[in-house]
């Protein structure tokens, strides 16, 4: 068949032509941006690659240090697929309408996220040869468990959010779109399971939605909470907290938040969907993020508020080094470069244009990252029991290049991920809405 | 001279051979005259306490005195000494020492007691060895694997095994219910009310949720 | 030329008488110290024991190779040795830091240096107090948190108080050495060199180590289920570690057998964080009554 040719495609409004033509088009850009991150993924699976023949030893984890940024990796990734609820439950049952042009995106970036933390924590065990273990012999009493299952859980419902939202938008493509290749006709076709707008199938869809959009939210909640107790059920400095469980959901929260923020700049930018993703969105999404930040803030406060006053044992030596130790300046740029003053700054209109509020949150998205990394590695350097008698190396952890590389391939997974779902869907829900919404959204079909 | 030579070699050979084996008869001399002694040993159970009631007497019959007797209980990896730290015989040849009233035994109370003599100077090593039920019984049941959150996979606790199944059930319940109304929509047929125009459409408007 | 050969021969008998009338003194020397042993059935072999010691041995304790028994499978070691239940004391008051038990435990284990199961640390409980040497390995916890938190059941408890690890069911996810406070375990991150892969694994003797899993000190069943004390107690020069059995109510070090109870009551016996209620199985004798100061190990007196 020849070429699909985006100036035979016939779109009946503007609207269409701009949500859609993505859909036809591949522009160079695209492909370069594929190209840059299948770079990376390949660097990642030589790294993988020499970690499978010689072992974990590639790594710079030890005995002490047993846990390193992979597992920093996987608590980020969780924190970042909770997003997906945000938008698609919380804001959706407050009746948030101006922030519907973003439930795709989040829901998109939630499913790429759960996927890459599972495929992180796969990467991270001494002997994923035995993976299946965790099926066969399973120990309902551990916390491990119980976070496969939920992950398992949020990531089946994460893509039941998805695909629930895309079905009327799948059935349009398929009607409509016709200079597109015969596999993408073909998947429009089965994945749209036979959606012709039938009143029947609007109403039980919507009863699917309201069911969704409840259940999600106890199941985003518990899958943060579930990664918290990894921690809180030990005896380390700083894990051996009660606060975890909302300190890590709140986190959760504020780090998605960020990422909406990025996500909509570049694809606002290169989909050109100024009209759809106005300024005011980024007004908006930039006083959600500053309440969100206030409350993560809140939570920080708490976390770190307690033990300082009392300076414990190993307890206080972990203070001591997060504060003015060895992690303090990845610390205090964490704390305040990527909580305190994106707070301040964003509490002023200027802040919130779609350029600086760009700015603003891939600091915060860096923060967030680091401070997974501050959550997991200081604390193992502090057991009880003094170390002595081992190698200088063991006091210290480097990550070595293998583990670099797979964690850029890692987020390069989750854009590749995220890039071939916009690719593939509208990336702006093609909806209508009842008359007299707030933000007015012409009426036209396409 | 080959002769006298011969004869003064030979003569010291002997005298070389026999000094030797007189001085290795003389070294161990003392030894060879090591006698048997014989125990009798008598268990006395009494409503206040247990004696062990040991008597030593010599092939003879007749009671050894201040002979040092060795009491041990058998333990897993070694024996445990009970009684005094010399525990002599007296002029009868008896000696009496207290058996523990907390030493816990095997499963039915049973202990192995042991009483030896070692390193005596006039008597052989001995060994006696008797087994009593003076022991405080070993309870058995502890020895079973109860729910706890340690235990093996079989053994979680309760409570934790229906409230983690009882939430995935209704999540996962849930889960298929969904699936199963999408499977629904699916089947439904084309007709008359889907076809596709504007009043319809305006009229069924999907609400904003 | 003849009169030497004929003064030879002379010289030659000579030394011959002389050498087989010392040989027949020797051996009637020889004869008469064994049969005026105490004892009538001590014979004994002189063997080497694994710290490089000869020793003599009575030949009634040496197994027959053939009736020697495998050691427990991983399905068998789930099970404990009925009717005990191990425990360990420790006696600070008289460790100086030989380091003999952790070459014990690294020879019997196959152990690099980089993953000893036991641990001798330098303590000093405050600034004031003298410091001390402590001995650690795996407390084997009665409430063990590796084992509530191990997701495969790779790390179990036994009826007999030890845990022990199923190398053929780890899956490397270390939340186990996460979950322990006391940092007793070890990984294997890379292959653990000289391992004979040909002897069926057992996590009795945890041999042979497998990459990529987890290991640690296993109170060595192996020498249990034979009534054979582990080897870091025989190992110690200074009869520091006592083992028994807390049923028997009974430890040794080897040399000295005592009363647990007693023992722990004279000398007041703690764990080791007892706060924590990780329950230990291990107990220590405070460093009080010590008969010599605290040694930093130094060139001169490091034993290894």
């Amino acid at each position: 068949m020849s070429k699909p040719n985006i100036e035979l495609q016939k779109f009946r409004t503007k609207r269409g032509k701009r949500l859609l033509s993505h859909l036809i088009t591949t522009s160079l850009q695209y492909k370069l941006w594929i190209a840059f991150l299948l770079i990376l993924i390949l660097l990642g699976l030589i790294g993988y690659y020499r970690q499978l023949r010689y072992g974990l030893v590639v790594t710079a984890m030890r005995d002490y240090t047993s846990w390193g940024i992979y597992i920093s990796n996987f608590v980020f990734f969780v924190a970042i697929s909770l997003v997906g609820s945000l938008f698609s439950s919380i804001l959706k049952l407050n009746k948030n309408l101006w922030a519907r042009p973003l439930t795709r995106i989040s829901e998109i970036i939630a499913v790429a996220a759960i996927i890459c933390a599972a495929v992180i924590i796969i990467v991270d065990m001494g002997r994923p040869d035995r993976i299946f273990y965790v099926i066969t012999h399973l120990r309902i009493q551990s916390p491990i468990i119980w976070d496969v299952i939920i992950i398992s859980t949020y990531l089946v419902i994460s893509i039941l959010l998805l695909y629930i939202s895309l079905l009327p938008d799948i059935a349009l493509c398929r009607d409509r779109l016709t200079q597109i290749p015969n596999w993408k006709k073909a998947l429009y076709r089965i994945t749209a399971i036979n959606w012709h707008n039938h009143p029947k199938q609007i109403a039980m869809l919507q009863k699917v939605n309201k069911i969704l959009a409840i259940s999600v939210l106890p199941v985003a909640f518990a899958i943060h909470t579930i990664t918290s107790w990894l921690f809180a059920t030990t005896w380390r400095p700083g894990w051996d907290s009660t606060n975890l469980g909302p300190y890590f959901v709140s986190g959760a929260f504020m780090a998605g938040a960020a990422v909406i923020i990025i996500a909509m700049y570049f694809i606002r930018k290169h989909l050109k969907l100024s009209k759809y993703i106005t300024l005011s969105h980024f007004d908006r999404m930039g006083k959600l993020l500053v309440l969100l930040s206030l409350v993560y803030l809140y939570f920080n406060i708490n976390e770190y508020l307690g033990p300082a006053f009392k300076m414990v044992g190993v307890e206080g030596e972990h203070i001591t080094e997060l504060f003015v130790g060895k992690y303090a300046p990845m610390y205090w740029f964490v704390q305040l470069g990527g909580l305190v003053l994106p707070i301040i700054l964003l509490f002023f209109k200027p802040f919130r244009k779609p350029l600086p509020i760009l700015i603003i949150a891939i600091f915060v998205v860096l923060g967030a990252w680091l401070k997974r990394f501050l959550i997991v590695i200081p604390s193992l350097q502090h057991p009880y029991l003094p170390i002595q008698g081992v190698d200088e190396s063991y006091l210290h952890y480097n990550p070595t290049w293998e583990e670099w590389a797979i964690t850029f391939s890692s987020f390069a997974w989750l854009l590749l991920i995220i890039t071939v779902l916009i690719k593939l869907f509208p990336v702006i829900p093609i909806k209508k809405y009842k008359q007299g919404s707030e933000t007015v959204f012409k009426q036209n079909i396409f | 001279m080959k002769s006298e030579t011969k004869l003064i070699c030979y003569f010291l050979e002997v005298i070389m051979a026999v000094t030797f084996i007189f001085g290795a008869n003389t070294i161990s001399y003392g030894q060879d005259d090591l006698q048997d002694a014989i125990v009798t040993l008598s268990f006395i159970d009494n409503n206040e306490a247990k004696i062990i009631q040991a008597k030593a007497t010599d092939q003879d019959g007749s009671p050894i005195e201040d002979l040092e007797l060795y009491f041990y209980v058998q333990r897993t990896f070694s024996l445990l000494p009970i009684g005094d730290f010399f525990n002599t015989t007296d002029e009868n040849g008896i000696v009496e020492i207290p058996f523990p009233e907390d030493l816990p035994g095997a499963v039915g109370g049973h202990v192995k007691i042991v009483v030896k003599i070692l390193e005596s100077d006039i008597y052989n090593d001995l060994t006696l060895e008797t087994i009593k039920n003076w022991g405080i019984p070993t309870p058995v049941d502890q020895f079973e694997e109860k729910r706890s959150l340690w235990a093996a996979a079989a053994n979680a606790p309760i409570t934790l095994v229906i409230s983690v199944s009882g939430m995935i059930l209704v999540i996962w319940f849930i889960i298929g219910y969904i699936i199963f109304i999408l499977y629904k929509i699916g089947k439904i047929k084309s007709d008359v009310h889907s076809q596709f125009n504007e009043e319809n459409y305006f009229k069924d408007v999907i609400e904003s949720f | 030329m003849e009169n030497e050969n004929s003064k030879n021969p002379t010289r030659r008998k000579f030394l011959k008488n002389l050498s087989s009338g010392s040989a027949l003194a020797v051996s009637g020397l020889a004869y008469f110290s064994v049969t005026s042993c105490k004892q009538a059935s001590d014979e004994k072999t002189t063997l080497l024991t694994t710290d490089g010691k000869l020793v003599q041995v009575p030949n009634s304790e040496i197994a027959d190779l053939n009736h020697q028994h495998l050691p427990a499978t991983p399905e068998e070691s789930r099970i404990g040795i009925p009717g005990k239940k191990f425990v360990m004391v420790v006696d600070l008051a008289k460790c100086k830091n030989a380091k003999k038990c952790i070459e014990a435990c690294d020879h019997t284990h196959n152990l690099t240096p980089d993953r000893p199961y036991i641990k001798v640390l330098e303590m000093q409980d405050n600034e004031k107090s003298s410091p001390y040497w402590m001995p650690k390995k795996c407390f084997q916890c009665d409430n063990p948190p590796c084992v509530k938190v191990c997701p495969v059941g790779a790390t179990y408890k036994r009826t007999d108080g030890i845990v022990l690890v199923d190398n053929e069911r780890c899956i490397g996810c270390r939340f186990c050495m996460a979950a322990c406070p006391y940092s007793a375990r070890v990984f294997n991150w890379g292959k653990p060199p000289g391992e004979d892969e040909s002897i069926p694994y057992s996590p009795e003797t945890s041999l042979p180590s497998q990459i990529g899993t987890v290991g640690k000190c296993d109170f060595c069943p192996d020498m249990l289920r034979n009534n054979k004390l582990p080897h870091c107690i025989t190992a110690c020069p200074n009869g520091v570690i006592y083992f028994g059995d807390e049923i028997d109510d009974t430890v040794t070090n080897g040399e000295e057998t005592v009363r647990l109870s007693t023992l722990l009551k004279e000398k007041a016996g703690y764990r080791y964080m007892e706060e924590l209620g990780t329950e230990p199985r291990v107990y220590y004798l405070p460093p009080v009554d010590r008969l010599f100061p605290f040694e930093e190990t130094t060139q001169e007196n490091s034993e290894s």
